[in-house]
């Protein structure tokens, strides 16, 4: 019987070269991940770029001028910075050579933009005629809604609809995720149901509702819906945290002589402070967004929003200033992306739970 | 139970229940622009089921933008990101899932403004200058793409709800199978393939159901940017609701057209929450009421 | 006692609230609400009603009266007038209706059937200090039924502008350029004539548009299809009337433009900005629009151009046309929108609103709104201010009144108005033909308007 030989000695393997290929080969896949990335970011980023732009030198209209400078400063720059920032090993060295970067490109910036930069856009913040400016005639008598108080309605609006949410959800999905009560699967059926509920075209029956009960053209009506066309989400969201959140936590509080109540407040409510965050934030943005059933719950009373002022300045039947729109804008889209920069760790958290294992 | 539950049933009940039941009464009346009610009538109804030309086309238009929609933006595209996102390290993935966060958490109308802005047809336009600078001859998306147009802006924006869900459900797939995949030679494509979207199915079914519905029922952003197209190219089912009742006046045949869009979507709920096995992955609670 | 105890305590009581009850009122403030859209075009609509206020409590002081009144202003954020009325009714069914307001002219047929609109009637021929002056066309718009039923605000001419240099570039003579006006006035210039001209521009690379329009629902393409023949009301039967036959004409002469590179397909999608920066920067040959156009963007340096801001220098640049007629021989057209004030009769202040309004009537306060927003005034009086003769296109608008009509008021027209244009944006965008888009006028009109429209194969 003969066999054939096995090649026992065989080449050694060079580990050191495979483990190097496969290092580059991952190095290179990532940088391709990013660079696949960034471009299909700047389709995102760009636009709001370009509104901050305008916002600051655009005259009547949304002129591209500054966005291309501003771009062609930043992007190359922004570049550069990444490539120092991944060669240069030593600490002290790489942040000097962003800081000069950094410097470098905002005086290039002031350069090539500076000339275009102007305030006038932002007069709205300190005279409501806007109008002014453009006719040379300005109402005797009659007021132009002033940006302050449309702001501060949609505070008001955004905040306590926030604060409803998160106590009416926290209490729903607490209570549905730790007792079967009969009708259960028909309940959280329902509630994905109700998201199919066309609220906005259910919006004639709630007018006519409000208007009966009394709560028409009140800030309370307003927040009262908002708050429930919010709650099928929040209601799943929270319950995917307290399913998260051990059985055993709760019941060794109660063993310990706590009573219900006690336990849910002081042991599991610290688990979801998360969801709680996030529902806030997602209900705070949609009730500082809303535009439609402000629109058409307030009557007559001139309890204008952002929204609204917004929208006003963007449509007029006869012509536009869009420069003015756009620091509108930018003044409206600030305090979103302000709490949402701030938050923003804490939403990506979120998770609707549900499945064992 | 009363505390707990209670507030949210009154809510949900006072502001959808209700309101349902309201509508229902309201298709059978002949409330015009003056909201007053005159009489009872099935003209509504009728009008909706056998005398309404542009109906077929709003139903055709309807389904095409939430399969595409669905298929394309809010399933594939959020998990495509979802997985990418945390291919990368922390905190580059954090910053690009918080840059495609940024159009859901704008307002509506700066949104739909700055979409105006990217695709005026012009040489305003964004878009038109970037193909310029490529050498290509200048588009009106609003014209003559017009349901791409809708699909894509409204993508963006539902990409970002998936993604959201899918991170964090890939994050707590347990690390070893990952390890046990790759030493087993799987490719990176064949990990995704048979670890990890095996292991999401419940959060990719809840998603299909939860935007499928959205997307059925959501007309605010296509009212702002394209406000149902040029003719009614680009008009909704739920658009056209709103147009009729409001744009109109004619609040009872809007409230005939509102209740065949619930019917609709409940429908398609209860046929979805089927398909899914809905109710096989929902998680057993812990304390039994008797 | 008891009955002491009682009549003592009834007593001291009576007292006490006689004490306590207010001294008689020396002065009794009332206070008008007025709704009007939030307009940053025309901020003195509601204004000059804040300011007739003044004169108002100076004649009641005078007269001896104690009342002294107040108007508060509630400004809606609709985004047009149909909108804002849509609004009103609204507002009006939940009891907080407004006691004066602005309107669109066409909306005052729905508010007076609802109950909403005063019959003015006698009022105006109890003020004639007021209203004896104001031009006789413009009460045609505030009528309902026969009797007045508003009192009109402003008006307005449209036109279509055409540039004369363009005409030049492409070698037209002076005198061709300057007859154009007079052409169409005889009729002998006709709506193809115009189409044609257009071309020529366009073919000849001196415009890169034609013909451009308004790209929203509004009065402007009325006048097109009322040059063509097109009446809106039939007079006796008070309904709502869609001449089929007229209709094609106009939608045709739309649908020639389109397909023949004079008008854009995508005109109704452009933005306002678009538009009339297209028109500054002479890129576009027509613009059909209204006076106000003037010192809105296209006096002085707005919208990208410089242009002359002087009468002289401007006519020669740019020149004004009715809507031509259809055939050679027939008449052009022209259509106006007056904006109206209207006084709600439930109002308990209807009669201080209605006074009100007189006062806003005086030159002294229309001039103000028709200065500074390029409106034409309401009364002959104003023409001979010198504010008034200082904006001197007001003055070169007033001959083109002559030929104005309006839009029927009727409740119903607002609607009839925008299925028009959803027709009109089928026909020039390509996805109807105009056949198709008279069926599709026909099908959505008799569905929406039911018994409120006669459509009728043609009028002649």
């Amino acid at each position: 019987m003969s066999t054939a030989a096995l090649p026992l000695a065989e080449a050694p393997v060079d580990w050191q070269a495979l483990a190097a290929r496969a290092r580059l080969r991952r190095r290179l896949s990532t940088a391709f991940l990013y660079l696949a990335m960034t471009l299909g970011a700047l389709p995102v980023l760009v636009p709001y770029l370009w509104l901050v732009t305008v916002a600051f030198s655009g005259r009547t209209g949304a002129s591209t001028l500054v966005l291309w400078r501003t771009l062609a400063v930043i992007l190359p720059a922004l570049v550069l910075a990444s490539i120092v920032g991944m060669a240069i090993e030593d600490q002290r060295r790489r942040r000097r050579a962003l800081l000069l970067i950094g410097g470098a490109a905002l005086a290039l910036l002031a350069i090539v933009t500076g000339p275009y930069l102007h305030l006038n856009n932002w007069r709205f913040l300190w005279n409501p005629d806007v109008a002014d400016a453009l006719k040379g005639a300005s109402g005797v008598g009659t007021k132009f809604p002033s940006v302050w108080s449309a702001f501060f309605n949609s505070l008001a609006i955004a905040g306590a609809q926030m604060a409803l949410v998160v106590v009416v959800s926290t209490l729903a999905g607490y209570y549905i995720s730790r007792f079967a009560f009969s009708g259960r699967p028909l309940f959280l059926q329902g509630l994905l149901v109700l998201h199919a509920f066309p609220a906005m075209t259910l919006i004639i029956p709630i007018f006519l509702m409000m208007y009966w009960v009394g709560l028409q053209d009140t800030l309370l009506g307003v927040v009262l819906v908002i708050t429930a066309l919010e709650l099928p989400f929040a209601i799943f969201v929270m319950k995917g945290f307290f399913d998260a959140v051990p059985w055993e936590i709760e019941m060794s509080a109660m063993t310990d002589g706590a009573s219900r109540r006690q336990a849910f407040l002081h042991v599991v409510l610290p688990q979801v402070k998360v969801g709680m965050l996030a529902i806030a934030i997602f209900a705070f943005l949609r009730g500082w967004e809303e535009y439609v059933f402000v629109r058409t719950l307030l009557v007559a009373k001139e309890n204008w929003t952002m929204s609204l002022y917004l929208f006003w300045t963007i449509t007029d039947v006869m012509g536009v200033d869009y420069a003015l729109v756009s620091a509108v804008g930018v003044f409206y889209v600030l305090p979103s992306v302000v709490l949402y920069t701030f938050t923003q760790k804490y939403l990506t958290q979120m998770t609707i739970g549900g499945i064992k294992g | 139970m009363a505390l707990f539950l209670g507030p949210a049933c009154l809510l949900l009940f006072l502001c959808f229940l209700a309101p349902v039941v309201v509508d229902v009464l309201l298709a059978f009346t002949d409330m015009g622009r003056n909201l007053r009610i005159t009489r009872f009538t099935t003209e509504n109804v009728e009008r909706l089921l056998t005398g309404d030309r542009r109906l077929p086309g709003v139903l055709a238009v309807t389904g095409i933008y939430v399969l595409g929609t669905l298929a394309i933006f809010n399933l594939t595209f959020a998990l495509v990101l979802a997985l990418v996102t945390t291919a990368m390290p922390t905190s580059a993935g954090a910053f690009f899932r918080a840059v495609w966060l940024l159009p859901r958490m704008s307002p509506s109308v700066v949104y739909a403004l700055l979409w105006g802005w990217v695709v005026a047809p012009t040489d305003y336009g964004l878009l038109n200058q970037t193909l310029q600078a490529l050498g290509l001859p200048p588009i009106d998306l609003k014209s003559d793409a017009p349901v791409a147009l809708i699909i894509v802006a409204n993508g963006f924006i539902g990409a970002s709800f998936g993604m959201i869900i899918f991170t964090s459900a890939i994050r707590s797939i347990p690390e070893h199978l990952f390890w046990a995949a790759q030493v087993d030679g799987a490719s990176r494509l064949a990990i995704v393939r048979h670890v990890t979207l095996p292991a999401i199915r419940w959060q990719i079914s809840f998603v299909t159901i939860y935007q499928a519905l959205s997307l059925l029922v959501s007309f605010e952003y296509i009212w702002l940017i394209t406000d149902g197209g040029p003719f009614y190219d680009t008009t909704v089912y739920a658009l056209y609701v709103y147009q009729r009742a409001f744009n109109n006046g004619q609040y009872a045949y809007g409230a005939a057209l509102a209740l065949g869009l619930v019917l609709i979507g409940i429908t398609a709920a209860l046929i979805l929450w089927r398909l899914m096995d809905m109710r096989a992955l929902l998680q057993r609670p812990r304390i039994e009421v008797t | 006692m008891n009955c002491l105890k009682l009549s003592v305590a009834a007593l001291t009581f009576a007292t006490a609230a006689g004490l306590a009850a207010p001294p008689p009122a020396s002065a009794e403030e009332v206070t008008v609400k007025l709704w009007s859209r939030a307009d940053r075009s025309g901020p003195l609509r509601a204004g000059n009603i804040v300011a007739a206020a003044e004169p108002l409590n100076a004649a009641l002081k005078a007269a001896g009266s104690d009342k002294t009144v107040k108007v508060e202003v509630f400004e809606g954020p609709a985004t047009g007038y149909d909108q804002d009325a849509l609004d009103m009714l609204k507002a009006f069914s939940v009891g907080q209706g407004p006691d004066v307001y602005v309107a669109a002219h066409e909306w005052v047929g729905e508010f007076a059937n609802s109950g909403y609109a005063m019959n003015l009637e006698d009022f105006v021929a109890a003020n004639p200090w007021a209203f004896a002056d104001v031009i006789p066309v413009l009460w045609e718009a505030t009528r309902h039924q026969g009797q007045i039923h508003a009192i009109p605000q402003d008006s307005e001419i449209r036109m279509f502008f055409y540039n004369k240099d363009m005409l030049r570039k492409i070698g037209k003579d002076e005198a061709f350029i300057e007859s154009l006006p007079e052409l169409v006035d005889q009729g002998e210039f006709t709506m193809t004539d115009l189409s044609n001209l257009a071309k020529e521009v366009v073919d000849q690379g001196a415009a890169e548009m034609g013909i451009i329009h308004r790209p929203n629902t509004g009065p402007d393409y009325l006048m097109t299809f009322a040059a063509f023949g097109v009446r809106y009301l039939d007079e006796e039967t008070g309904q709502l009337l869609l001449p089929k036959a007229e209709i094609q004409a106009g939608l045709e002469w739309f649908d020639w433009n389109a397909r023949n590179g004079v008008t854009p397909e995508n005109n109704t999608a452009m933005s306002w900005d678009e538009i009339q920066a297209a028109f500054k920067q002479e890129k576009a040959f027509i613009f059909h629009q209204g006076v106000w156009a003037l010192p809105e963007f296209q006096l002085g340096d707005a919208k990208g151009a410089v242009w002359p801001t002087d009468e002289e220098g401007y006519f020669n640049k740019i020149g004004w046309i009715h809507a031509p007629a259809p055939e050679k021989g027939g008449e052009p057209a022209n259509l106006s929108h007056p904006i109206v004030y209207v006084v709600n009769p439930q109002s308990p202040n209807a009669d201080l609103a209605a006074m009100l309004v007189a006062f806003a009537t005086l030159p002294y306060y229309n001039t103000q709104h028709a200065v500074g927003t390029a409106h034409t005034g309401v009364t002959y009086g104003q023409a001979s201010m010198p504010a008034y003769k200082e904006a001197w296109y007001l003055g070169a608008a007033g001959p083109l009144l002559a030929r104005s009509t309006f839009m029927p008021n009727h409740p119903d027209f607002a609607r009839y108005n925008g299925i028009l244009f959803k027709g009109l944006q089928g026909v020039e965008t390509g996805r109807l033909t105009p056949e198709e888009a008279v069926d599709f006028l026909e099908d959505e009109m008799t569905n929406e308007l039911g018994d409120a429209l006669k459509v009728v194969d043609g009028l002649s």
